[in-house]
């Protein structure tokens, strides 16, 4: 762990593919201290690229994303140079764990303010580009309450674009990751994510969005051309 | 010598056939592989003819030296696809054929799902996470209610393609892999090509552009071997690892033509080795397209009634694994 210090303790909360997350405290407030550790198996030269560009970007984009509006941590601190981002903590546990876990009802609900919070992001000229069930964050994460506050993480990949294309992309991989990682319920949480979706945009835009959808399904290796 | 059955395979360059026992042994297997002149790539219609005309010896070649007598055989089961039209058909013709003068079951069989359960087979994995990668396919796959699932994938060139088109842009003889390996492994300088990400994807096409230009530019052929290696490698160890984060599988497998690569073989050891994952290569000389993929994931189809009618027994161009249901899993 560089530079920056946390006042007092920091505990490991999560070890993820590419970045660790640690808590602590910053300037009085809690803190989750982003660290994107060296790739051991990535060239060297390469490896330091690619976690200075992403860390940029990626504090870039929460700050550019929280000021549009969206639900996702403050931005406290950036340090490119040893890839570590400093934000705000927010409570909640990651969306992955808890689908199994919601009731019909409740599941319905999630992906459709989740659907609704992609397409503001959308809408305020942000792609996320890793819309995967491990970077949304479910507050509140009591299965009978009604009100499911949801936060947005991992920016890393998120770039600046209104392109119909982008935005198909974004929704191609939460519906990926559904069927890869959660097909058990895949079919009834991607279709509440567009209702969501369309909320925002309108029926409209949600057509469209999901006819380029599957136009880039059509475009993969050996898909069924019809 | 007990129950075996026999595959057929014929999506690409190679035209095989081989034999298997219903335990899990490889009796025989035999091999043609079609090769096109230098500079250019595999022309279906052409590899075809290879195939026909390698058939009668190698089909001979590998009941023989399997040592099954006929009524050992319990089924006849070939590549249906995915792959080239003409060379598909090719495996198909005599797969029926082989049957029907067997009087055996056809089993039409997913050449992915074969590299995939074959390579489970000789590693001895359960439920692994697979790095499939080879000239049709560049994907993260895991298993889950049913069936195969992409986790992700190129959403352009596979990493079999991105080898080969580099290496006949500079002159050798498809497939190429060996030789872009060979003279990356003489190189250590890298050259920035464009690393592109997206989400659980890759896409390589970027920097198959880059690297003819900077060949045609005067750059070094190793050093571009080196980089594009170390760029388009990192990429898919970089999303098998995001999926092995996602997915906590304990066993990781990689599996196909480009299996064969010790660098990328190299830099997935290093990525498990932070997970609690074992790790596993499947073996060199099964690494490539050949008929025992076939014979036995013809074997774990047959086990539980996958068979084709012989008017249904024909060939599927397209034919992502995701679409097919696979009972012999749970």
């Amino acid at each position: 762990m560089p530079s920056a210090a946390s006042e007092g303790d920091m505990r490991v909360i999560y070890r993820g593919a590419e970045a660790d997350l640690l808590r602590g405290r910053w300037c009085g407030s809690d803190a989750v201290f982003k660290f994107r550790r060296p790739l051991i198996y990535r060239l060297k030269v390469l490896d330091d690229a690619i976690r200075r560009q992403r860390t940029a970007r990626e504090a870039e984009m929460i700050h550019d994303a929280k000021r549009s509006g969206a639900r996702t941590p403050l931005l406290y601190f950036v340090d490119p140079a040893n890839a570590l981002i400093v934000m705000q903590w927010v409570k909640g546990r990651r969306l992955k764990e808890a689908v199994s876990s919601l009731p019909p009802e409740g599941l319905e609900r999630v992906f459709a303010e989740l659907g609704g919070e992609v397409a503001r992001l959308h809408a305020s000229g942000i792609m996320h580009g890793d819309l995967t069930t491990s970077n949304v964050l479910l507050d509140n994460d009591d299965d009978k309450s009604n009100d499911k506050e949801l936060n947005l993480i991992d920016f890393g990949l998120a770039i600046r674009t209104t392109r119909l294309e982008d935005r198909a992309v974004d929704l191609r991989l939460a519906k990926e990751t559904l069927t890869g990682a959660h097909s058990e319920v895949a079919s009834k949480a991607y279709a509440a994510l567009l209702e969501g979706y369309g909320g925002e945009v309108g029926p409209g835009e949600v057509r469209d969005v999901t006819r380029q959808v599957a136009e880039i399904e059509r475009r993969g290796r050996y898909a069924r051309v019809e | 010598m007990g129950r075996s059955v026999v595959g057929i395979e014929s999506t690409a360059h190679t035209f095989s056939v081989a034999v298997a026992s219903i335990g899990g042994k490889i009796l025989s297997d035999v091999r043609e592989v079609y090769t096109p002149p230098e500079g250019s790539g595999i022309h279906p219609y052409l590899a075809s003819l290879s195939h026909v005309k390698a058939a009668p010896r190698v089909l001979r070649d590998a009941l023989l030296t399997s040592g099954v007598a006929q009524g050992d055989i319990d089924a006849v089961a070939y590549s249906m696809g995915p792959g080239l039209g003409p060379c598909l058909r090719v495996g198909a013709v005599v797969a029926r054929s082989l049957a029907l003068s067997l009087a055996k079951p056809i089993v039409p069989v997913n050449h992915a799902i074969g590299h995939i359960e074959l390579g489970c087979l000789l590693t001895a994995t359960e439920d692994p996470l697979v790095l499939l990668v080879s000239g049709g396919h560049s994907m993260v796959v895991a298993f889950s209610y049913g069936r195969w699932r992409v986790l992700g994938e190129t959403l352009d060139l596979t990493l079999g393609q991105l080898l080969d088109q580099f290496g006949r842009h500079a002159g050798l003889s498809s497939p190429c892999g060996m030789q872009v390996e060979g003279a990356a492994s003489k190189s250590s300088r890298f050259i920035p090509l464009p690393y592109t990400v997206k989400g659980n994807d890759v896409s390589f096409s970027g920097i198959l552009t880059t690297a003819k230009k900077l060949l045609d530019g005067g750059a070094g052929f190793e050093d571009i071997c080196f980089s594009i290696q170390e760029t388009a490698f990192a990429m898919m160890v970089e999303v098998t690892e995001r999926a092995l984060a996602f997915t906590g599988k304990k066993e990781v497998m990689i599996v196909g033509g480009v299996a064969a690569n010790r660098r990328l073989a190299r830099m997935m050891e290093l990525m498990t080795r932070r997970h609690s994952a074992s790790f596993h290569v499947v073996p060199l000389r099964f690494s490539g397209d050949c008929g025992s993929q076939i014979a036995w994931t013809g074997h774990l189809a047959h086990s539980k009634g996958v068979t084709a009618p012989v008017e249904e027994a024909l060939t599927r161009q397209s034919w992502r694994l995701d679409q097919v249901d696979v009972p012999w899993r749970d």
